[in-house]
């Protein structure tokens, strides 16, 4: 089996029925998709197969042999944010950061696909997933953000960043 | 102080939005064995046959670790304080909630893993469970614990923790009205999004590297130690990055049974519960049964305050002593009253161990005042932020626990509720500061407790 993952093809060996999840993480070791509940119930692990949002737990690698597979790592590096990831970051949109990788794929689904600077259309592209620590505003706020068009200073973001990751010395 | 009032970004920020940040289960670690536990499937049972041989004898398992294995099976979590240990690292003799750990098994796999925990032999004399902290009292209740049912070890070896202030009999004789309430606030499950995770290297040095997802990295050293017997030096622990914890991850819930395991295989291990796991087995924050009854003037002065509160510590006694310590010292909340009987007791049941959770012991008892504060203004008739504010801590206004208030913030914290939502206060109390008390906001009964910390 074939996968294109961030535009890299990728030869895969795991088991037809093994979850997408599982193939990523542990035979490609792309780590951002998270096994949050491994039952579809927490949103975790959602990637982009072919520009649509899925489950990777409960996707058989089979299922999507051939497919273009997007996670978080394909959208921007640390030195090149994606207006998403800047978006993230500059709302405190993510805490623990557990969720952030499957929030941010099913949130460039729905700025592909619709775009719109509605809190009711961006929570309900969300339904299904958890985040337990943001009470979720701050996550929206992001999203709508991007959708209006802010801009990010993503020079400050990426400098304060480093002067900050120093042991609390600021 | 730049910090304070700055907008600073996220030191780990970039790592969560770009996928960069390595949580325990991101860690590569070639040659790892699968870590599965045998949890009990009874609320409270003896144990009256174990046998791991089954599971021994199976192809790819590298080890079985039971009670058998460990240097020191019972260790409390508040052991450090010399408060005795009552809860068995593995089961021993009997289980007393469902999930309980009996054994855990180091495979190859996950699958095998599994499996060899179904061919452990395992029969159960199945015991009357208590699930009702009110219920613990009574003559006739299963005794559950080893202690009696509920916690006998607080200074001085009382069975409660009992606050006395003022007079409480004089308060109640002067009262105009008393109004009783009970709340009851339920347990609740942190359900962070990550699991329990913890991987353990066994090094060449004979030292043990430990990938802990704990909020509390040098408590789950202290206790891994404990267990094993063995001093802090032979521990490397990795930790720091936490995918949600709200207190759930504050008790040593993997770490020590894998570093046994990988001792005893000689290779790494890594043990990721399930969601089932997370949800039937991991700590909870504590159901609270909370009785409050005020002694009040008609126009709204707290006179005095009695409270009952029964924590329900589940099957062991952990960290609830300490929770239920904050809990007293705020059975006031944000209000100053002179006189008190308060009663708390550490209550076990057949529940799964509950522990801390964002305000450990705390939110359930402002949740309890704040709902009682509402209540009292509804019976007296007399509008809840005045009877708020009326009574509120000020400077001098000392605490259950006898400490001087000298910076209390609930004067203008109820102010700028009450502004927020547009709720018109007199003026009296729109002027109204935090500031000593004096002429109408000193009445008689609350001039011996100014200041005078050792007056109760």
């Amino acid at each position: 089996m074939k996968l294109t993952v961030n535009g890299i093809e990728r030869e895969v060996e795991s088991a037809p029925l093994t979850p997408l999840l599982f193939v990523l993480r542990d035979e490609l070791e792309v780590e951002s998709p998270k096994a949050g509940c491994q039952q579809g119930g927490c949103g975790a692990c959602t990637v982009l197969v072919d520009g649509e949002p899925r489950r990777s737990c409960l996707t058989p690698v089979a299922a999507v042999d051939g497919a273009q597979i997007t996670t978080v790592e394909g959208l921007g590096s640390p030195e090149n944010l994606a207006p998403l990831q800047q978006a993230f970051t500059h709302h405190y949109a993510a805490q623990c950061g557990f969720c952030t990788a499957g929030m941010i794929m099913a949130a460039q689904a729905y700025l592909d696909n619709w775009g719109a600077e509605d809190r009711e259309m961006i929570q309900t592209a969300l339904a299904g997933h958890v985040c337990r620590c943001t009470g979720y505003v701050k996550i929206v706020d992001a999203i709508a953000a991007v959708a209006r068009g802010d801009s990010f200073d993503i020079t400050i973001t990426a400098e304060s960043h480093d002067t900050t990751n120093v042991g609390g010395t600021q | 102080m730049k910090a304070v009032g700055a907008r600073l970004p996220r030191y780990d920020g970039i790592g969560h939005v770009t996928g960069r940040t390595v949580y325990v289960d991101d860690v590569r670690i070639p040659g790892s064995l699968w870590v599965k536990a045998l949890r009990s499937p009874s609320h409270n049972a003896k144990i009256v046959k174990l046998d791991t041989g089954p599971a021994e004898a199976m192809k790819g398992v590298h080890a079985v670790v039971t009670h058998k294995d460990v240097p020191l099976n019972v260790y409390g979590h508040l052991s450090a304080l010399g408060i005795p240990g009552d809860e068995p690292l593995l089961a021993e003799g009997d289980v007393r909630y469902q999930g309980q750990p009996i054994a855990v098994v180091a495979a190859e796999s996950e699958e095998l893993a599994s499996a060899a925990v179904e061919a452990i032999v395992l029969e159960l004399d199945e015991q009357p469970a208590l699930f009702d902290v009110r219920k613990a009292f009574d003559a006739d209740a299963p005794q559950i614990h080893q202690w009696g049912n509920w916690y006998p070890h607080f200074e001085a070896e009382m069975d409660r923790r009992q606050i006395r202030k003022g007079d409480i009999d004089a308060a109640f004789d002067q009262a105009d009205v008393i109004v009783q309430g009970v709340y009851r606030p339920a347990a609740i499950e942190h359900v962070p999004l990550e699991t329990q995770v913890c991987q353990v290297v066994p090094e060449p040095s004979g030292r043990l590297t430990i990938y802990s997802c704990t909020q509390a990295l040098y408590f789950s050293m202290g206790v891994v130690s404990a267990h094993l017997q063995q001093p802090l030096n032979r521990f490397k622990f990795v930790g720091g990055t936490v995918g949600g914890g709200f207190g759930g991850k504050v008790d040593t819930a993997t770490e020590t049974m894998c570093s046994l395991l990988a001792l005893k295989s000689g290779k790494p291990v890594r043990w990721r519960w399930t969601r089932e796991e997370e949800f039937l087995c991991s700590s909870t924050r504590a159901p609270w049964h909370m009785e409050i009854a005020d002694a009040l003037t008609k126009d709204g002065w707290i006179l005095g305050r009695k409270m009952l509160t029964l924590h329900d510590s589940g099957a062991y006694a952990r960290f609830s002593p300490y929770g239920l310590t904050k809990h007293s010292f705020h059975h006031t909340g944000a209000y100053t009253i002179p006189n008190l009987h308060f009663d708390g007791y550490v209550v076990f049941t057949n529940r799964v161990p509950t522990t801390a959770m964002r305000g450990f012991g705390v939110t359930s008892v402002s949740f309890a005042t704040e709902t009682h504060m509402s209540r009292v203004a509804h019976v007296l008739g007399i509008d809840p932020f005045e009877l708020r504010l009326k009574n509120a801590n000020r400077i001098g206004d000392t605490s259950p626990n006898g400490v001087t208030y000298t910076d209390p913030s609930t004067v203008p914290t109820i102010q700028a509720i009450a502004e927020s939502l547009g709720h018109e206060l007199p003026g009296e109390y729109r002027a109204m500061t935090p500031g000593k008390r004096e002429g109408d906001l000193l009445p008689e009964h609350l001039v011996g407790q100014l200041g005078n910390p050792e007056a109760h």
